[in-house]
């Protein structure tokens, strides 16, 4: 899909935020997230996701750089109206019930009451509804939150590492409810720092480190083309042999005898009979992708969250 | 309006609101009537000594009757209620910095001085309460005392109650915003509450009374710019409790009540002017 100006719902450009310590949290930010997608913003814990989250909300002001969110400016009424929002821990009156939490932002918000049963319904809430927000567990607190962020119908959600402090069936839950609501046209951009999640949720990534956008596209694209490997012995033979094929450049070493090939699946059987016909004998042959993990890794240059 | 009416639907809802309310109350019937009408009638052996010849205990429950109670309500209350609303005040906006729903009123839909707005209004009916609320009660506690003692009911002008609610509505007012800058500013309760109380209790009582010492009218030319001060002219513009004719307590207040609703609504609009540069200004990051 290309880019263009239309269907960015959100869009920054060199967006900055540099505390008076010194400390750069967001650093020349580039991000375009289009209409319908599920957004995942990747980084590792205190890579500037939190902070780029709160810029896009209003809550913090950029030091440089501008940032346009639905069609208006973050924080402002015009964008306020069409974005649901949870950032870090759901936020709520502790002596409300969950219900009234709802009301009381309808109100806010200007939206019918009616819209708050239906919000507490697509996240199975309903029966805990009239309890006090203070009893809830964090599943149940995660889900208000996303209930709230649902009441306004919004066009964008923004979504900051919902699953945190979930347990695995939580966290499933909120993974598929997340997949079901950026179905249509509606904008999720989530940040996490769980590969995993990411993974199964989102249609396209942005990766962050230090404040600044390291890498975007889709997950295929963000592992690369995936590659050839062979594993043949004696390896000096088949190392020639290759490289009479392919030219040098694309075979890597792996080990003793393994050899990973940056050519298509297809050439496997050609190049499989040129090394039987010099007298290499081939025991292994197979397609390799590169995992999330380790794109991550090489990106971050960090352990992932998985 | 809709972020006055979110407010009002959460404040209502509020428990320790109430509980300030209600304190309030509770203590104004029993520190202010009860426990004064049971020791001036049934004063201890003694207690006459020090007050004047042909002066009883008895004498000064005339302050407990009906005609007296905007004057007694005003003394009694112009501090130690203005404390109940410094604590509402600190409730009201500290809460959501501990609570961090700030983040989640700022993520709703209206600006951040719309939602200010709204939560001063707030604000404004829950002080409009404590100060009807607590002349109402003074108002049927006096009408109890002066029945249970068979004394006359009449009470005030309804001019001079309406002043009154008026003066403790601005006094309370003052020391609610003090409350509610306070934690703007330190965007929590408990260091909010902790300065509010020693300031209205204690810090500009010992300062212009040690600065006093030094003897002076420049002391008292200073002093009148002082919240303090001015809540007590304010209170004392309605006069004292006069006792078998004679006024009681000390010298008449150094400035008037134009001067104090003056330097009181001069406070009134510079809390609102640093609240609304902070919270507009500031990044939410809690």
């Amino acid at each position: 899909m290309a880019t263009t100006t239309n269907d960015a719902v959100v869009a920054t450009h060199g967006l900055t935020k540099r505390y008076p310590n010194g400390i750069t949290a967001v650093d020349g930010l580039d991000l375009v997230v289009r209409r319908g997608e599920v957004y995942g913003f990747l980084g590792p814990n205190g890579a500037g996701k939190t902070t780029t989250l709160r810029m896009l909300l209003g809550l913090i002001r950029p030091t440089a750089g501008t940032a346009t969110v639905a069609g208006g400016a973050p924080g402002t009424p015009d964008s306020l109206t069409k974005v649901g929002a949870i950032v870090e821990a759901p936020a709520f009156y502790p002596y409300m019930t969950g219900y009234d939490n709802l009301r009381l932002l309808a109100i806010y918000c200007g939206v019918p009451v009616k819209r708050v049963d239906s919000a507490l319904d697509a996240v199975e809430l309903t029966p805990r509804a009239r309890h006090k927000f203070s009893t809830y567990s964090m599943g149940m607190k995660q889900r208000l939150g996303i209930a709230a962020a649902l009441l306004k119908e919004p066009e964008v959600l923004i979504l900051d590492e919902p699953t945190n402090g979930l347990d695995p069936q939580g966290m499933a839950d909120v993974r598929n409810l997340i997949t079901e609501l950026g179905k249509g046209d509606r904008t999720v951009l989530v940040s996490s720092h769980l590969l995993g999640e990411v993974e199964q949720m989102c249609t396209r990534i942005g990766v962050i480190r230090k404040g600044k956008l390291v890498a975007e596209g889709t997950i295929d694209e963000l592992r690369g083309a995936s590659t050839l490997m062979i594993r043949a012995q004696p390896a000096d033979q088949a190392m020639a042999v290759l490289s009479s094929e392919l030219g040098a450049d694309k075979i890597k070493l792996m080990d003793g005898s393994a050899f990973s090939l940056n050519v298509d699946f297809a050439r496997a059987a050609e190049l499989n009979r040129r090394l039987v016909q010099a007298g290499v004998d081939v025991s292994e042959l197979r397609e390799s992708e590169r995992s999330l993990t380790e794109v991550f890794m090489e990106l971050t240059g960090t352990e992932s969250g998985l | 309006m809709r972020a006055l009416s979110g407010e009002l639907f959460k404040t209502v809802r509020r428990p320790s609101v109430w509980v300030c309310v209600i304190g309030l109350m509770a203590a104004a019937v029993t520190i202010g009537y009860a426990i004064p009408w049971l020791i001036e009638t049934f004063p201890p052996a003694g207690s006459s000594r020090g007050l004047p010849p042909g002066t009883t205990l008895a004498d000064f429950k005339v302050a407990l009757y009906p005609a007296n109670f905007v004057r007694q309500t005003l003394q009694n209350w112009s501090t130690l209620g203005g404390v109940f609303a410094l604590i509402v005040g600190v409730l009201l906006q500290g809460s959501e910095y501990g609570w961090a729903t700030i983040k989640t009123l700022y993520t709703q839909r209206e600006g951040r001085i719309v939602m200010l707005l709204g939560k001063l209004g707030a604000l404004a009916v829950v002080v409009l309460v404590l100060a009807v609320g607590l002349f109402a009660v003074d108002a049927l506690a006096s009408g109890g005392a002066a029945a249970i003692d068979g004394k006359s009911l009449e009470y005030p002008d309804f001019q001079l109650i309406v002043k009154g609610v008026g003066a403790i509505y601005l006094i309370f007012g003052f020391w609610a915003l003090f409350g509610f800058t306070l934690a703007t500013l330190f965007r929590q309760s408990a260091m909010a509450i902790g300065l509010g109380l020693a300031y209205a209790l204690v810090i500009e009582v010992i300062i212009f009374t040690l600065i006093g010492s030094l003897g002076g009218d420049w002391v008292k030319e200073i002093q009148q710019w002082f919240p303090l001060a001015n809540t007590g002219y304010l209170a004392s513009s309605f006069g004292r409790v006069a006792l078998r004719g004679l006024e009681t307590g000390g010298l008449a207040p150094y400035r008037d009540a134009t001067h104090a609703v003056s330097v009181l609504l001069a406070y009134v609009v510079a809390f609102v002017l640093i609240c609304s540069v902070l919270l507009r200004r500031r990044d939410v990051t809690n």
